[in-house]
């Protein structure tokens, strides 16, 4: 009887060796750096589709914080980003962008933003509607920093990311670090807890935030932007200098010199230029690859609603109910990543 | 009826879990487009099926949107108290000037440790240190060790009196095993982040982590340190007439204090490490410099900041450990003697 059972098993559990026996034999490989936030997840999943179902490839996605992840990218662990909030990395990217080892491949999405925020129930109370608006007598104490009462909280962005200390030079140069504290939240997920949680319990939230993101696109977060005065290269040259000059001396290299808003900035894709030579047709696909902000919000949407935070179901949502991206690939790569759907 | 219940148990698990598959099949929206299907194409068998799907995301999205708001008062209460005692305790360190602090650190050692002059020097040693590898360090490491001293309070305050529980009635015992194993399992970021939406960005969710994290082995050291305590020295106390307060607090405990003093030592580390962890969630102090040195890619400036780190821990174990000897000797003095 044991040895029967014994036979069954063994059967059963062969039988399930060899139906899962069928890797595909690649004759390319990518490897896609994917970050800590959703518009860049979907991008990565549509991508990471398109190459390993259209173009049989062997796809590797690893997931991290922005600067592990461009460490990695530099040292050509990673050969594909297709989200890059390139502004932000200037400084970062200049040199590997001057010696060639990686390159430029045209705009992902044509418009970001991030500024600073606050939930319209208390900026229509209080009639908040720029950074100037903030520094009204009382306003503070309505965002009051419970680990530091004598001042409000901006909820800011993490430290050590540039954002950071822009936003730190922002406060200074608008007087609202005597008012405020630049709060770091230390991850991203953290902020977008703290922001989701002001909602929940219906808090009062002073915070740095950008879009596209999924937390924007939910309905019951209402925050409204405040005005901060308009770009100009110049004023922003000029604040790039001193936010580059405190990252690298400390806090105590401020010097004032001028702040405005950021620059609502395309968010562009690039790619290793040895990985390139290799997959010039990919890497064509890549430099197609361009979808507008609204659809972006609206796959974000779909992802957070729709697929109970599925992000490959999201992308198969796309590229079975949209047709833009076959203007990217070749007929045959179309006909193949449909054959997958 | 509970006989009944008992003998029954494993079909009504049975039944239960058939319920939640047809649960999860009806709820799915990749299901087929009938149950016959099922029988026909036999695809399922080969990938674990996308309508297979205990829909507990759903369930716990539900139900903790619901619990925030419901109960926010109340963790808004909590959270306050916890701040004031933070509050106050870090202001009040701050304000001391530094010597004072190394010396205050130098005596407790002396004192905890029996008076061991070797001990005592390497732990004030370490404390100076962690403010020489940078002067910004040392109100961070004060501000990590108000958090640490806070969530090491809140797990004895409730870890002591769980553990005796414990050890006195194994029904408890039953009960509270499997959910120590899973606050020792479970990664800690699934509560730090819904820490977040009840307790805002800060110190406060850290010292809840520290309870999570850190509160298991201080329990399961209470429990096992008493149920140790040798049964003739029980019988002894029993047959004197005590009470099972006089016989808890007389015998029990006391004689268990090597083994809470490891827990506690155990607390203490365990806590120390959350609170690394919770600079991802904006708690201040020395991890919040780990983190920034690493996203700029800074190694020394990381490595610097793990070192203190490292110091502070030296210098928490050092004094929890020296205090733990001092009572072991006391506590089985025959052991000490063997050296003549």
């Amino acid at each position: 009887m044991k040895f029967i059972k014994k036979t069954i098993l063994s059967l059963v559990l062969l039988a399930g060796i060899s139906f899962s026996a069928t890797s595909a034999n690649a004759a390319c490989k990518a490897h896609l750096g994917d970050f800590d936030w959703d518009s860049a997840n979907i991008h990565t999943a549509i991508a990471s589709f398109i190459i390993e179902k259209g173009y049989g490839c062997d796809v590797e996605v690893t997931k991290g914080s922005t600067t592990p992840i461009m460490a990695a990218f530099f040292d050509g662990q990673i050969d594909v980003i297709t989200e890059l909030w390139e502004d932000n990395l200037v400084e970062l990217l200049k040199p590997h962008f001057a010696d060639g080892s990686i390159i430029h491949l045209g705009t992902n999405t044509p418009a970001s933003e991030q500024a600073f925020w606050v939930d319209r129930a208390t900026a229509e109370a209080h009639g908040l509607k720029s950074v100037e608006d903030m520094k009204k007598p009382g306003v503070w104490e309505l965002f009051k920093d419970p680990e530091n009462p004598t001042k409000g909280r901006m909820t800011s962005c993490i430290s050590g990311w540039t954002c950071y200390t822009i936003n730190y030079v922002k406060l200074k140069e608008y007087g609202l670090d005597e008012l405020y504290t630049n709060f770091d939240p230390g991850s991203g997920g953290a902020l977008d807890a703290a922001i989701s949680g002001a909602f929940t319990k219906g808090k009062p939230i002073f915070s740095y935030y950008w879009t596209p993101t999924s937390l924007m696109g939910k309905a019951e977060i209402d925050m409204i932007r405040l005005e901060e005065p308009a770009y100009t290269a110049e004023c922003w040259g000029a604040m790039s200098v001193v936010v580059e000059d405190i990252k690298a001396n400390g806090q105590e290299a401020y010097v004032p010199s001028c702040a405005c808003e950021y620059k609502d900035m395309a968010l562009t894709k690039t790619v290793r230029a040895d990985w390139a030579a290799e997959n010039p047709d990919i890497a064509a696909m890549i430099e197609a690859y361009a979808l507008p902000t609204e659809k972006v919000n609206e796959m974000l949407a779909y992802y957070v609603d729709e697929s109970n935070g599925d992000m490959e179901a999201t992308a198969i949502h796309f590229l079975s109910n949209d047709t833009v991206w076959e203007s990217w690939v070749s007929a045959d790569v179309a006909a193949n990543v449909k054959s997958a759907l | 009826m509970i006989k009944i219940i008992k003998k029954y148990i494993n079909y009504l698990y049975l039944i239960l879990f058939a319920g939640l598959i047809v649960i999860s099949y009806s709820s799915s929206k990749r299901k087929p487009d009938s149950v016959t299907e099922l029988f026909t194409d036999f695809g399922w068998l080969n990938n674990f099926p996308k309508w297979l799907d205990a829909p507990f995301m759903i369930w716990i999205n539900d139900w903790w949107r619901a619990f925030s708001v419901k109960y926010g008062l109340i963790f808004d209460a909590i959270g306050y108290v916890l701040l004031r005692a933070y509050s106050i305790t870090k202001n009040f360190l701050i304000d001391i000037p530094w010597p004072i602090i190394v010396a205050g650190v130098v005596l407790l050692t002396f004192f905890a440790s029996g008076k061991k002059i070797g001990t005592t020097i390497f732990v004030g040693f370490c404390t100076f240190s962690i403010g020489f590898l940078n002067p910004r360090f040392w109100d961070k490491a004060i501000e990590t060790t108000t958090i640490v001293f806070i969530g090491l309070l809140l797990c004895l305050m409730v870890g002591l009196p769980v553990g005796i529980a414990m050890a006195r009635n194994p029904r408890v015992r039953n009960v509270i095993l499997p959910v120590l194993d899973l606050m020792q399992v479970i990664p800690s970021f699934c509560y730090l982040i819904p820490g977040i939406i009840l307790f805002g960005l800060g110190a406060i969710p850290a010292i809840i982590g520290i309870f999570i994290y850190a509160c298991p082995p201080l329990i399961r050291l209470t429990d096992l340190g008493i149920r140790l305590v040798d049964k003739e020295v029980i019988e002894a106390a029993e047959s004197f007439g005590a009470s099972k307060k006089q016989k808890l607090w007389g015998v029990q405990l006391p004689l268990a204090l090597p083994n809470i003093m490891q827990g506690i030592n155990q607390c203490t580390m365990m806590a120390l490490a959350m609170v690394v962890i919770a600079s991802m969630i904006g708690t201040r102090g020395l991890g919040d410099e780990v983190l920034l040195g690493l996203q700029q890619l800074n190694v020394g400036s990381a490595l610097e900041a793990g070192l203190a780190i490292v110091l502070l821990a030296i210098v928490f174990d050092r004094i929890t450990q020296a205090y733990g000897e001092k009572i072991q000797e006391r506590t089985q003095p025959t052991k000490k003697k063997k050296v003549i």
